[in-house]
């Protein structure tokens, strides 16, 4: 394109200066569970996800649902199963972006960012 | 290799490539938390990008998010932590982006029939450019919204994008010449519009 061109000039100034307000957009927390949700099932379709226990022993939180499955005496690949699946937490949080969803060390509500 | 790499990371005091690469890791050992830090870190700045790419589609911004991240996953093992990984999965928006806009500029063209003189006074535009940053870019919007979309596909690829019109030819599988005539179509339609409002 020719710089000497005003309109081609106008399209490149346009381009430029409308670069820095796109900072004011955020992902919407329903689409960021969303995204959560097929991420940890895509990890899963591979095989067992890392256990809670190794995942608290790299000084993640658990969630009280997440506490109450590694303490459970179940197997270990039951373990390493994803709770969230059945929580009714992620069908809140990926159907609302204000979900009413508070308990400490879930994804779910890390992505509310109250 | 690649724990050569981290410690140049380390010795070079690049520790935000050290924080990458170490969630990197975490995720790639199937880490479900350091799976949700990395959607809570990188999805805001994923989702400005591709809004304001496909602009004005903003219907598909989310599921174009989602398979970015997704696309991301599949690839993960072969970020390096070289490069910050905001880089590198804008890197993989990117080459999503350009899906889009190859899959829309492949389509029949609109105004076959366009008629050559409109063009002349495109030289001679004189165009407000001294609105404010934010009302500038809130004219822009709409002026692209309300045009066909393969005209704003093309001017967000060519100015937004910086790709060249050869580049573009490339990628869609049109001639260079096809690609500058489109671009001059919309640019002549994007003043008309800029110029009316």
């Amino acid at each position: 394109m020719s710089s000497h061109n005003p309109t081609s000039d106008f399209f490149e100034n346009l381009a430029a200066d409308a670069q820095p307000l796109e900072d004011e957009a955020k992902a919407p927390p329903s689409l960021k569970s969303r995204i959560y949700s097929a991420l940890v099932r895509l990890q899963s379709s591979s095989g067992p996800l890392l256990g809670l226990r190794e995942c608290q022993e790299a000084g993640h939180g658990l969630c009280v649902f997440e506490q109450l499955v590694r303490i459970a005496p179940v197997g270990e690949r039951l373990k390493a199963m994803n709770p969230c699946q059945v929580c009714h937490a992620r069908v809140l949080a990926e159907r609302f972006d204000n979900a009413p969803i508070y308990w400490p060390h879930c994804p779910y509500v890390k992505f509310q960012e109250r | 290799m690649e724990i050569f790499q981290q410690l140049v990371a380390a010795e070079t005091g690049d520790s935000q490539a050290g924080v990458d690469s170490a969630l990197v890791a975490a995720v790639l050992r199937k880490d479900r938390k350091a799976t949700a830090e990395f959607v809570a870190k990188y999805s805001d700045c994923v989702y400005r990008y591709v809004r304001a790419r496909l602009t004005p589609r903003l219907d598909l911004v989310d599921d174009t998010v989602q398979e970015i991240f997704l696309a991301a996953w599949e690839h993960l093992s072969t970020y390096r932590g070289i490069s910050p990984l905001q880089g590198w999965l804008l890197g993989v928006a990117r080459h999503k982006v350009e899906d889009y806009y190859r899959s829309v500029l492949r389509q029949p063209e609109l105004l076959s029939d366009f008629n050559q003189d409109e063009l002349h006074g495109e030289g001679e535009s004189e165009i407000e450019t001294s609105l404010d940053r934010k009302l500038l870019q809130e004219k822009a919007q709409r002026v692209l919204l309300s045009m066909p979309r393969q005209y704003s596909v093309a001017l967000l690829w060519r100015y937004w994008e910086q790709r060249s019109a050869r580049e573009m030819a490339a990628q869609t599988g049109r001639t260079e010449k096809a690609i500058e005539r489109l671009l001059a179509r919309a640019r002549s339609q994007f003043r008309e519009k800029w110029n009316n409002e």
